[in-house]
């Protein structure tokens, strides 16, 4: 992440952006520029300095002021630094400007060098370095050492998200959770012979055939609380062609973020870890690449979960639902967690539902499912609640097993569907689903992220623990 | 319709009969039955493992000791957990089991219980008229025997004269549930908009006021999106304003013309497309002869005003209805044409298939300037995308007004309408810009149905306003306790306890 420090002079040096209402405004000379919350505008000052101003409108909230310090920072671009002056606003509201402004100012660390733009030949400079000027930094400070965990939460889901997938095999995914330890936290990988003593069938079955062994690793925060863990549980597809069910060529690429549901758990143990939560967490992520093999898994297969369900497989690209069957049986049989999460990127029926401005919430838990609601309200990562079980249920009934991975239907809500096959792997554990498809890539350049990986769900889980898991009442 | 009578409980000398049972209750019912049969109710009852579980039936065919044809047990599920559709859904079990009788009886004394009470002798009759419902005025080849007999249904119940006096006014619900699925069932060269217009002109005997726009005077109105989607076909379109004043005798006796002025109507807008090929942007053939139901927003509306006038509802309510034919012709609109809608704003038609909310566009406006209403809701089989979001489970509710959604949702339980909401937001208004008009009217696969919302609720000028996409819905591949196969009629029936619960205080 780019170095971000609190100071209370602006610097001399550098880009400067003023993050300011309609009542500041003027006090800019920056021509057309109101302070209208979503309007932002930059030029060059006479003596060659950068000068952005970033509109909060009146009444600035939270989210208007990380998208102005966002649309700040988007605009800094050849800039090594940016000092954004926030000294209208509170402590608190100024620590958000940071997370905004963090959240756009990401790059890929393995991006090439951004083009020259002025045919001068030397590539523009990237930005090394934010301030924010505020009144305290001392409190501002403080507020942005809670806020920076899940900011680099998100960005660890957004690494993993876009490395592709030959980089990023699931052993290569495990390897890379390695380096949490260091923040304290357990990881533990069990391999595919773990995986077939524990009985996950079904996950094996999605992995079966891919020259690349999969794994399942486990993400350890101990915390200070003496309670069972919240349980995480993502889908680390890390590849995805549909299997023998092969998905059509256009857009397939776009199938190496099919484990960004991985990549979020991974995101949310790092927040939790970095910020030293007392609320005792495990992410347990499926990793498994779905390929196209000899020994893939057809259609009308039958494979057993974990818990002893069997499960016909009617199509082999619903897979993620397969790999989370196991996942979510064996965490409640390990752990015995006070809820589950899972996310998952996993249908395309919830982005012809809910587009890509939305994540998918299924639950049967009315106050679980209120308060990842208000999670993600607060962390811009909204979540709209979806249907489950009931009539759906039916379209799950196979001729020849336990259920069916999802109905045959040309034209049929497989997002309810794949709820609702989730659920029969959950018992009454308190337990809520996120179908994140959509919302884990951005098309466009956004106030808070350049265009690709969001990291959608890292920020969510963290601020969900910090609204409910921390204290040891239910 | 079966004629309906009610009457005090009594083993009926011949024909059928059917009992609804709770689980609590069973052995009472039984030890009744047993008096009669010796013994053969519980032996049948054991055999079957009923246990008068929700959902549960079994018949006794030609007890001994009795002149009966069948004995017919439905299960009514826990006394406790009874709800007047639970009642309902009984009713139309048992209906389904008795069709092969000319008279069958039905024993509705566990119904009235608990929070059901005397209500439920006519919540078992309505769900047992419902479920009888047949379109079958093309099948000439029928033999007699195949068709459904069932002629009379005696409902008994201890508190038969309650039960007798207010089934006038469920049957002019269950009136308006058939209409609706007529005109649903109808093909779409019987129905265009012409003849749908004209069998909205018959409602005026219950009482409704009835205008038919044509082509003239909707270009008069500037109607410009709604005859863009018109003009590929021979059908000419139609408008229909159906108004219904029933607000100004809720204090008993005549109609006041104060109370009549004062009260803001409540507006019903449905979509009226009497066959959708897509147009130039042509559907694919495979599933087309479905498209005849894409004018189950406007049956809807048209079911629930002559439920609202057939049963004198204590309200001011109007209907008004889009009838459209949409085809690819020399004539027909082309993708890229820009059409200006009666509210002067522009769109730019992308996809000739976005089609029902161009039509809902100018009638809602229209309805908003006419009646001021005070709200609007609007049906319409609008997306696809509905289905693949939820399923033929729930209605999708698109909504501006928390208060209102939270009516119609409640509606919904109660009537075994379900409905779900769904987001709106400026994110997703954002996806309508268009190049060259004032919006488009495709917002792309992500969010259709949302989409879609957004693009009707730049017609709704502030108004509380509620979007049901029924395309889920209109109709049933499979029979349900109560509704058969086909046509649903989703709606009236929602929309008509809506009126009943909210918006008619003094009602009796």
């Amino acid at each position: 992440m780019i170095a971000v420090r609190f100071r209370r002079r602006m610097p001399e040096k550098g880009a400067r952006a003023l993050l300011a209402g309609p009542d500041a405004a003027p006090d800019l000379a920056l021509p057309g520029f109101t302070g209208a919350a979503g309007e932002a505008s930059s030029q060059h000052d006479a003596a060659g300095r950068r000068l952005i101003g970033a509109g909060l409108g009146a009444d600035p909230s939270a989210r208007t002021v990380r998208e102005a310090a966002g649309r700040a920072a988007g605009l800094a671009h050849g800039e090594t630094r940016l000092a954004i002056d926030a000294r209208a606003l509170p402590a608190a509201l100024a620590a958000e400007a940071a997370v905004g402004a963090t959240l756009r100012a990401w790059r890929f660390s393995r991006a090439p060098a951004p083009r020259d733009d002025d045919a001068s030949g030397t590539p523009p400079p990237l930005l090394e370095r934010i301030d924010i000027v505020v009144a305290d930094k001392r409190q501002a400070g403080a507020v942005w050492d809670m806020l920076r965990a899940g900011v680099e939460g998100a960005l660890l889901a957004r690494e993993l998200v876009t490395e592709p997938a030959n980089r990023l095999t699931p052993l290569r995914f495990a390897a890379r959770m390695r380096a949490l330890e260091e923040h304290g936290i357990a990881v533990e990988v069990l391999g595919r012979k773990a995986l077939r003593e524990a009985g996950f069938g079904a996950l094996l079955a999605v992995a079966r055939g891919s020259a690349e062994p999969p794994c399942v690793v486990v993400l350890r925060w101990k915390g200070r609380l003496e309670l069972p863990p919240v349980a995480f549980v993502g889908k680390g597809v890390t590849f995805d062609t549909g299997g023998i069910s092969i998905k059509p060529a256009a857009g397939m690429w776009d199938m190496r973020g099919d484990m960004a549901g991985a990549a979020a758990c991974a995101g949310a143990m790092l927040a939790l870890a970095l910020r030293r939560s007392p609320a005792p967490a495990v992410a347990v992520l499926g990793l498994a690449e779905n390929a196209i093999g000899a020994r893939s898994q057809r259609p009308s297969d039958v494979v057993r979960t974990v818990d002893g369900t069997t499960v016909e497989v009617i199509d082999t690209d619903a897979e993620g639902r397969l790999v989370l069957a196991d996942c979510l049986a064996w965490t409640l049989r390990r752990f015995s967690p006070r809820a589950v999460i899972d996310a998952a990127t996993l249908t395309g029926s919830i982005v012809t539902a809910l587009g890509h401005h939305r994540a998918g919430l299924f639950s049967t838990d009315a106050a679980l499912a209120a308060q990842i609601a208000a999670a993600g309200e607060a962390v811009d990562e909204p979540v709209w609640p979806m249907p489950l079980g009931g009539g759906y249920e039916e379209a799950l009934e196979s001729g020849i097993a336990d259920l069916r991975n999802c109905s045959p239907e040309r034209m049929q809500p497989d997002a309810c569907h794949a709820a609702t096959f989730l659920k029969r792997f959950v018992g009454d554990a308190k337990w809520a689903h996120l179908d994140i498809a959509g919302v884990e890539a951005r098309e466009e350049d956004e106030p808070l992220g350049p265009r690709g990986a969001t990291g959608f769900g890292a920020r969510l889980l963290d601020r969900l623990v910090s609204l409910r898991f921390e204290t040891d009442e239910e | 319709m079966p004629e309906i009578t009610f009457a005090k409980p009594s083993l009926p000398k011949s024909g059928a009969l059917a009992v609804l049972a709770a689980e609590e209750g069973l052995a009472a019912a039984l030890a009744e039955l047993d008096a009669a049969t010796g013994g053969a109710a519980s032996r049948a009852a054991a055999a079957a493992s009923f246990k008068g579980r929700k959902g549960q039936s079994c018949t006794i065919l030609a007890p001994a000791g009795t002149g009966l044809s069948r004995i017919v047990l439905v299960g009514l599920g826990k006394g406790e957990e009874l709800t007047p559709h639970g009642v309902e859904e009984a009713g139309g079990t048992a209906a389904a089991a008795l069709m092969q009788d000319e008279a069958a009886a039905l024993d509705a004394r566990a119904a009235c219980t608990g929070a059901v009470g005397k209500a439920g002798a006519v919540r078992a009759a309505l769900g047992a008229v419902l479920r009888g419902y047949r379109f079958d005025k093309y099948r000439t080849k029928e033999k007699p025997e195949d068709k459904p007999k069932l002629a009379r249904l005696t409902v008994m119940a201890d508190d038969a004269a309650a039960a007798k006096a207010a089934w006038p006014a469920a049957k002019a619900v269950a009136d308006g549930v058939f209409l609706a699925r007529d005109l649903v069932s109808e093909p779409a060269n019987v129905l265009t908009p012409a003849e749908m217009a004209d069998r909205c002109v018959a409602l005026r005997a219950l009482g409704l006021e009835v205008e038919v726009f044509g082509p003239k005077e909707m270009r008069k109105l500037g109607f410009g999106a709604l005859l863009g989607v018109a003009q590929g076909s021979a059908n000419e379109p139609r408008m229909v304003v159906m108004q219904w004043h029933g607000a100004g005798t809720a204090k008993g006796g005549r109609r006041g013309a104060k109370a009549a002025k004062a009260s803001k109507p409540l507006a019903f807008i449905g979509k009226g497309v009497t066959f959708d090929t897509g147009g130039i942007s042509i559907k694919p053939a495979a599933g087309m002869e479905d498209m005849k139901w894409d004018m189950a927003g406007a049956g809807t509306v048209i079911g629930l005003m002559a439920a609202l006038a057939g049963r004198r509802a204590k309200v001011d309510a109007v209907g008004l209805v889009g009838l459209v034919e949409n085809m690819p012709s020399g004539t027909a609109q082309r993708p890229g044409d820009v059409v200006t809608t009666a509210s002067g704003q522009t769109v730019e038609v992308l996809n000739t298939d976005a089609e029902g909310r161009l039509v809902l566009a100018d009638v809602m406006w229209y309805c908003r300037k006419r009646f001021d209403p005070a709200f609007m809701i609007d049906l319409a089989t609008l997306t696809g995308a509905i289905i693949i979001s939820l399923g033929h489970e729930h209605a999708g509710l698109f909504s501006n007004d928390d208060a209102l959604a939270q009516a119609i949702t409640a509606a919904g339980k109660a009537t075994g309408e379900t409905v779900w909401r769904m987001p709106l937001g400026e994110a997703y208004d954002r996806m309508l810009k268009s190049d060259i008009a004032d919006m488009k009217n495709i917002g792309g696969r992500p969010g259709g149905s949302i989409t879609a919302a957004q693009f009707l609720q730049r017609f709704v000028d502030g108004c509380p306003w509620a979007h049901l996409d029924i395309a889920g819905t209109a109709w049933s591949s499979k029979d349900k306790p109560t509704v058969p196969k086909g046509a649903t009629a989703f709606g009236v029936r929602l929309l008509d306890a809506l009126v009943a619960d909210q918006h008619e205080t003094a009602r009796a």
